[in-house]
């Protein structure tokens, strides 16, 4: 058996390896079907200031909550204050932010989101 | 047992230890990922933002950008058959008037000659944008009048229709403008543009044999009533177009 363990232990390497390089080169992940809470940051940065700037011409905020929270489970304005941060990183130009600044200050001022109160 | 044999235990060991590794101990997640591998539904909500977002700005640069990040999104066509589905799906009217807007300006714009860059963010930085050319439309407050109506013939048209074609002041057609249609038993609305390939001041409606309609262009005050006068396969065009003022009194109503 002891001399035979070598063999077991190269078929396993080799067999691991095809298997890895079948899932990387020869039938590599493809993403499709995925959500907004996967984007990219500068495509999400990007998602929240279209919501920004449609909410500047719409002033739907109910809407542009909606919109927010497909970027994920946070609070919506978390989303924007990224996205905030990311813009002054990258150096967006003033009307983007303030387009943001605007979506942000409007969504603080809404009440928190309630939970079950007491009976 | 033989050393091949080994060799082929281990290989079949490999192969399951290496899928089992990659599927349930550290399964692929999305992360990172670039609006091109949205699903469906949240595609078609990543189209109508942008739509929304340049019914907003007017920067139509920028949307076009934004629209480079769908490689085989045809903006024109595709934009205009959203907003219809959106509008059938009882999503807001604004949305579907602000995808046919843009469909409608894409179509007007030269050709598409922006590509995706993904490693560079979609939303141009600190870059000075161009002011957005502003196309003529009528003044604010400014409305509609009818200027002319016939009947069309069209034997190949399988029932009758109502077609609009919107011009504003410098008889450029105006697109995502809402009609409203009204009947005895019920109403209903309509946007320009979203055929764009009829005209981009063009919307049409169907209507039913033998039913007196009333339109109305949103925002103006002059109602348009369609008689059932007309045979089977003939359709009703009207043509209106802004004059500055919306005010009945100043034509003789040609439908009266």
């Amino acid at each position: 058996m002891r001399n035979k363990l070598p063999s077991l232990i190269l078929g396993f390497i080799i067999g691991a390896v095809i298997a890895i390089l079948f899932g990387w080169l020869v039938r590599p992940v493809e993403y499709i079907d995925t959500s907004p809470d996967s984007l990219r940051i500068d495509f999400r940065t990007d998602y929240a200031l279209m919501v920004a700037e449609s909410y500047a011409e719409d002033q739907d905020l109910t809407l542009a909550q909606v919109r927010l929270a497909a970027l994920g489970p946070l609070p919506v304005d978390e989303y924007v204050t990224q996205a905030i941060n990311y813009a002054l990183e990258q150096s967006f130009g003033r009307p983007d932010l303030e387009r943001l600044n605007v979506l942000a200050i409007a969504l603080r001022t809404l009440p928190p989101p309630g939970g079950i109160g007491p009976p | 047992m033989s050393r091949r044999l080994f060799l082929i235990l281990g290989f079949g060991l490999g192969v399951a230890g290496g899928l089992y590794y990659a599927w349930l101990v550290s399964p692929v997640e999305y992360v990172d990922t670039a609006p091109e591998s949205l699903r469906a539904d949240f595609r078609a909500d990543y189209l109508a933002l942008i739509a929304s977002a340049y019914a907003g700005d007017e920067d139509l640069v920028r949307a076009r950008i934004r629209l480079a990040l769908f490689p085989d999104l045809d903006p024109t066509t595709d934009l205009a058959a959203l907003a219809q589905q959106r509008l059938a799906a009882g999503f807001a009217d604004t949305e579907a008037s602000a995808l046919a807007q843009l469909a409608s300006a894409l179509s007007r714009g030269p050709s598409r000659t922006l590509v995706p860059t993904p490693s560079v963010s979609p939303t141009p930085s600190n870059t000075p944008r161009p002011t957005p050319t502003r196309r003529p439309t009528a003044t604010p407050g400014a409305a509609f009048l009818l200027a002319s109506r016939q009947k069309i013939c069209d034997p190949l048209l399988s029932q009758p229709l109502i077609q609009v074609v919107v011009m504003d002041a410098a008889q450029e057609p105006v697109p995502g403008r809402e009609i409203s249609v009204v009947w005895n038993t019920g109403q209903d609305h309509f946007f320009t543009g979203l055929k764009p390939e009829l005209g981009l001041g063009y919307g049409d409606f169907a209507m039913t044999e033998a039913v007196s309609y009333t339109l109305q262009l949103a925002d103006s005050q002059q109602p348009v009533r369609i008689l059932p006068r007309m045979n089977a396969k003939q359709r009703e065009r009207t043509r209106t177009w802004a004059h500055g003022c919306w005010s009945l009194n100043s034509l003789p109503s040609p439908l009266s």
